[in-house]
């Protein structure tokens, strides 16, 4: 069956700027920001963090209050929550923000 | 709040009551008596999520399951749904034409991890609740202190009436903890008048900082061809690849005496295409007030010839409202609980202009 799908409106080729800050005991990355596609989903961030920190559980917030789901775009994310150019993401081993 | 002309009880009401028949089918894989169990009609409100249907829905399928684990989950003819996506909103997105009763396919085994987030629980659904709460405060009032410092109590309360669709206890919750009321006393798009009595204290901060209007939206945009007579004829979403997903604050910019309507909120969420349905929706219907005035029939007009892609439909809560409506009325009134405006759209695309992609299943 073929379905019909435009360019997504997210399709945009605008890079974000996503500060990555750690809260409680998890480490601090060497590189704590990063330029990522605005098409690119928040679920690419919170894998990219499990990643580089090794661990599997990891609670992914935004400005320090609340946890996107990971279906949403960064851009999306940007343009709600980003402020001064970036993108802040804090990420805890608890839940640090309930 | 009442004697408010931007703010209608009775839709409020109406929205909180709404309600969509269910036929639900137990997975035939996961049937293990002969004959099948007859399907489960429930009603799902619509400001709902699917997996609060687990209490009914788990005692009613319980004998026949095979052992093991139970994580709910929904399909709609094959494709796996979105729990975090309230239930009006994906009947609106996913069923072109409304189908009543709406039959869905429930699971409680293999859950699809690579297509869904995780739901493990009631819990998982608040949670996803609350935060979707917190974000829509961020995006009106710049920060989400009002739900961060709520007590626990407080924040259960305001779950429990979601959950139980009980409106009362939910604005009492929320008048005096969230105060949420982006667009100010009288909800009007208007400047606030220079002599307006001016102090610090946050209750006209916060007026004040509501000048600049952010409402939170969260779009969904799913597609067809442009020749499409029937809606039943539209093919069944596949895939939430078809799906476009946006989530954009409109920003409300101030003009005197003008409102701010929601054809200029998604002339400015889809610049790329113009609103088509409403030169049908006058002619089908001339006696209804959403007619369009001369002014704007020809805006449609010019929005036809401008736009080759086109928006066949809006919908809000099973409605399709007229696009001269103000926003902020819209907002007051058919925001869901977790106050983000969940708009569907149907966009038509022209045949040969599109860049596709096919997929095949």
């Amino acid at each position: 069956m073929a379905a019909i799908v435009p360019e997504s409106p997210n399709s945009s080729d605008q890079k974000v700027v996503v500060h990555l800050r750690s809260t409680g005991d998890v480490p601090i990355l060497k590189q704590s920001k990063f330029k990522i596609a605005g098409s690119d989903k928040f679920s690419k961030v919170i894998d990219f963090l499990r990643r580089q920190l090794h661990r599997d559980t990891l609670f992914v917030y935004v400005n320090s209050a609340f946890s996107p789901n990971p279906d949403e775009f960064v851009i999306d994310l940007y343009n709600n929550f980003g402020f001064d150019g970036k993108l802040v993401v804090n990420y805890a081993s608890s839940m640090a923000w309930g | 709040m009442d004697g408010n002309a931007m703010y209608s009880k009775e839709a409020v009401e109406y929205m909180w009551k709404a309600a969509i028949p269910l036929q639900i089918h137990l997975d035939e894989s996961e049937v293990t008596t002969f004959p099948a169990p007859p399907p489960a009609f429930v009603l799902g409100t619509r400001i709902g999520y699917l997996p609060l249907l687990m209490p009914v829905l788990k005692p009613y399928f319980s004998n026949v399951l095979p052992p093991g684990d139970d994580t709910i989950w929904f399909d709609y003819k094959g494709l796996p749904l979105k729990w975090h996506i309230p239930t009006g909103v994906l009947f609106d997105l996913l069923c072109a034409e409304p189908e009543r009763p709406w039959n869905l396919t429930v699971h409680f085994r293999g859950y699809p991890s690579g297509l869904l987030t995780p739901c493990d629980d009631e819990d998982t659904v608040k949670r996803s609740f609350i935060n979707s709460l917190k974000e829509a405060a961020y995006i009106i009032n710049g920060n989400c202190k009002n739900i961060m410092n709520m007590s626990e109590a407080d924040q259960l309360d305001l779950w429990q009436s979601v959950l139980k669709g009980q409106m009362d206890g939910y604005l009492r919750v929320s008048s005096s903890r969230l105060k949420l009321r982006p667009l100010g006393e009288d909800c009007l798009l208007k400047k606030i008048p220079n002599n307006h009595p001016q102090s610090n204290t946050s209750e006209t901060a916060s007026i004040i900082s509501n000048q600049t209007g952010r409402i939170p939206v969260r779009l969904y945009v799913r597609y067809a061809k442009e020749d499409l007579d029937d809606l039943d004829e539209m093919p069944p979403v596949i895939s939430w690849d078809n799906i476009s997903y946006i989530n954009r604050p409109v920003e409300i910019h101030f003009e005197e005496g003008k409102y701010y309507t929601l054809r200029t909120a998604m002339e400015s969420l889809l610049p790329e295409y113009g609103i088509q349905t409403f030169i049908t929706k006058a002619d089908d219907h001339p006696e209804s007030s959403s007619a369009s005035t001369p002014d704007t029939f020809e805006q449609d007009i010019s929005n036809c010839l401008k736009f080759k892609s086109k928006i066949k439909f809006i919908r809000i809560h099973g409605i399709e409202p007229a696009p001269d409506i103000p926003l902020s009325w819209v907002f007051n009134n058919l925001s869901n609980p977790d106050y983000f405006l969940h708009i569907s759209v149907t966009v038509l695309l022209e045949n040969n202009t599109m860049s596709t992609r096919s997929l095949t299943s």
